[in-house]
């Protein structure tokens, strides 16, 4: 279990602030935040790299906030992997073997068992020079992995490859987090923490903003930041009323939302996410909790299949799979209706 | 005139110029000697063991201070201290200082009655007029060319390899030798090259420390003096000779290592 308390950090103008996270063992949590928001300074405190001004990491019930850089059972693959240049593939995955003095018949089944598992046997007696990003990336996690980290820390590890290998290293890093290796993942991405977190948390000018299972955090956004970071884009600046026992939200434009918690503040914005809301072909039928007639503007490819922009006195973003919007096509400037259970909206308390 | 343009051609005769400069003393030097002078100046013992002398003490200077200098550079790329700029400012001053105003200064402190005199005249060493001494004021008018070189060379080594090393368990001592140093190693070597250069070729400071025994700048002067133009000529000639092939042969060694790449990635970082 790693337990950051009350870690705070000046680099600069930038400050960390006051940062406490606890991450259970087998955990994949990413940390996902916008370049500049901290993420990567946390994770070069969490490896040693830096200390905290104040503040206290706790690793397996240990403080290692003083330790040593070798000495915290920490393994960080940088964002541009950071391989040394001078050495074979071989040299960078065994270095931290030679660092230990381990018998050299011995280094080599270690080096060639991490390598296969990895996928870049073949690449051993290479130099480095001629790699694609993929395979230095591999080679990066086999150096690491090699040293047995109780905690694997991932500094944007999709930010130099091909939108094409990113699956796989997805596939293999949730293989390695499934086989009880705790990972810490920083991304700008949020559809990397959609793909591959179990806890996400959510740092912004130095501060964890929110928290959670990926669920939750996505579900349940605190603010706007978290929401539009979550890749939200259908937001709508409501008064909440009550009307015959049902809470309702009602736009600015008179448009009227059927909501399904029992509490709401007088005003605030709704939440919806693209995926939540259908596009009905036959019209509205019996027992839809929202159901709205509107204009398609705009017909955009997304990476889900097709987003398509509904305007129906306010703008709808809808997600439409590929397959979905083959079977039953709609055209730019013909009316659609669009609907969304009264479950999918979420109230947001915090407008920041 | 034509493609080039009247600026491109302002260039080329200016360069040509600083060129020819560089080049006409040296040419002339070679086409006034003969080569019956040169072959007997090659052959008088007392020329060949002042070159010996310049290259040996010039070489065992760079090295022994390299043990301690390169060390240092990589503390002068990678740390900041109180006082750091002046500190880069002392390790130039012996560029802008006049040579024999420094040969004065280092007398003053290598001398019987100077610290580091009195500490070798307890091993029975007299450091004027002494390969040592000699060594030590070739090294002082030196060395910056060598930690300046190394000094640019580690800042030009990304730090993130230094901390990727240390994340995987070595010491900081395993990280210098086998992550900064090797990645800063040519410009380590071109440091090394250019302060033996300079410690062959120094002239005003050892002079005040050592007319004797004679090195090859203090000969050529000392036969300039003594015999005039005529007989200092042979004695440059062989010795600018013998110079350019030492350096041309360590260049070459040097290059025969395979250059280490960084990567742009890392080098912009």
């Amino acid at each position: 279990m790693l337990t950051l308390k009350n870690i705070s950090k000046k680099l600069g103008e930038f400050h960390l602030t006051d940062i406490s996270i606890e991450i259970p063992d087998g955990t994949y949590y990413v940390l996902l935040g916008r370049s500049g928001s901290g993420k990567t300074q946390l994770l070069e405190l969490i490896a040693g790299l830096n200390k905290p001004d104040s503040g206290e990491i706790w690793l397996d019930g240990d403080n290692i906030t003083a330790d040593r850089i070798q000495g915290r059972g920490t393994g960080l693959v940088f964002q541009d992997y950071a391989i040394f240049p001078n050495m074979t593939v071989f040299g960078n995955i065994a270095y931290s073997l030679n660092a230990n003095r381990t018998e050299r018949t011995g280094m080599r089944r270690r080096v060639e068992s991490v390598a296969r598992e990895l996928n870049i046997l073949h690449l051993l007696d290479r130099d480095t020079h001629h790699l694609s990003g993929g395979e230095l990336q591999r080679v990066a996690l086999a150096r690491t992995l090699i040293t047995r980290p109780k905690l694997l820390l991932l500094d944007e590890p999709m930010a130099s490859i091909d939108a094409s290998l990113k699956d796989d290293i997805k596939r293999l890093l949730r293989n390695l987090n499934r086989k009880g290796l705790t990972i810490i993942h920083v991304t700008h991405d949020y559809r990397e923490a959609v793909s591959l977190a179990t806890k996400v948390g959510v740092i912004h000018n130095g501060k964890i903003i929110q928290e959670g299972k990926t669920d939750e955090v996505f579900r349940r956004p605190v603010n706007r930041f978290v929401a539009r970071y979550s890749g939200i884009r259908n937001f709508y600046r409501v008064t909440f009323r009550k009307e015959s026992g049902n809470w309702e939200a009602v736009c600015n434009d008179g448009l009227t939302f059927l909501m399904s918690e029992d509490e709401y503040p007088e005003t605030g914005l709704m939440i919806l996410r693209s995926d939540d809301i259908k596009i009905l072909h036959e019209g509205p039928s019996n027992g839809e909790d929202n159901c709205f007639k509107g204009k398609v503007t705009e017909i955009l490819p997304s990476e889900y299949g097709m987003e398509i922009t509904v305007d129906t006195g306010e703008v709808f973003y809808v997600d439409v799979s590929a397959d979905t919007f083959k079977e039953y096509p709609v055209y730019e400037n013909s009316e659609v209706w669009i609907s969304f259970s009264r479950k999918a909206g979420v109230a947001l308390h915090g407008t920041s | 005139m034509n493609r080039y343009g009247p600026f491109n051609w302002i260039l080329l005769i200016l360069s040509s110029l600083i060129l020819l400069f560089l080049i006409a003393p040296l040419l002339g030097l070679f086409i006034q000697t003969s080569a019956g002078e040169f072959l007997e100046t090659a052959k008088d013992k007392e020329v060949q063991d002042s070159i010996w002398l310049t290259i040996w003490v010039a070489f065992a200077a760079t090295f022994f201070f390299a043990i301690a200098a390169i060390p240092f550079s990589w503390l002068l790329a990678r740390k900041n201290f109180p006082l750091k700029g002046i500190v880069q400012g002392l390790i130039d001053l012996p560029v802008v200082l006049p040579h024999t105003a420094a040969g004065i200064a280092l007398l003053g402190f290598i001398s019987r009655d100077g610290p580091l005199g009195k500490i070798a005249s307890f091993a029975g060493i007299n450091l004027v007029n002494n390969p040592a001494g000699i060594a030590l004021a070739m090294a002082f008018v030196s060395l910056p060319f060598l930690i300046n070189s190394a000094r640019d060379g580690f800042a030009a080594v990304p730090e993130r390899l230094e901390k990727a090393a240390l994340n995987l368990g070595a010491s900081r001592t395993r990280v210098f030798f086998t992550v900064s140093l090797p990645l800063a190693w040519r410009s380590i070597i071109t440091g090394f090259i250019m302060m033996f250069a300079r410690g062959m070729s120094e002239f005003g400071a050892v002079v005040i420390i050592a007319y004797h025994p004679m090195i090859a700048p203090v000969l050529i002067y000392d036969r300039f003096t003594s015999f005039g133009l005529s007989s200092a000529r042979p004695a440059a000639v062989l010795f600018i000779i013998v110079a350019l092939a030492v350096f041309t042969v360590l260049r070459l060694l040097s290059e025969r290592r395979r250059p280490v790449m960084v990567k742009k990635e890392y080098a912009d970082s």
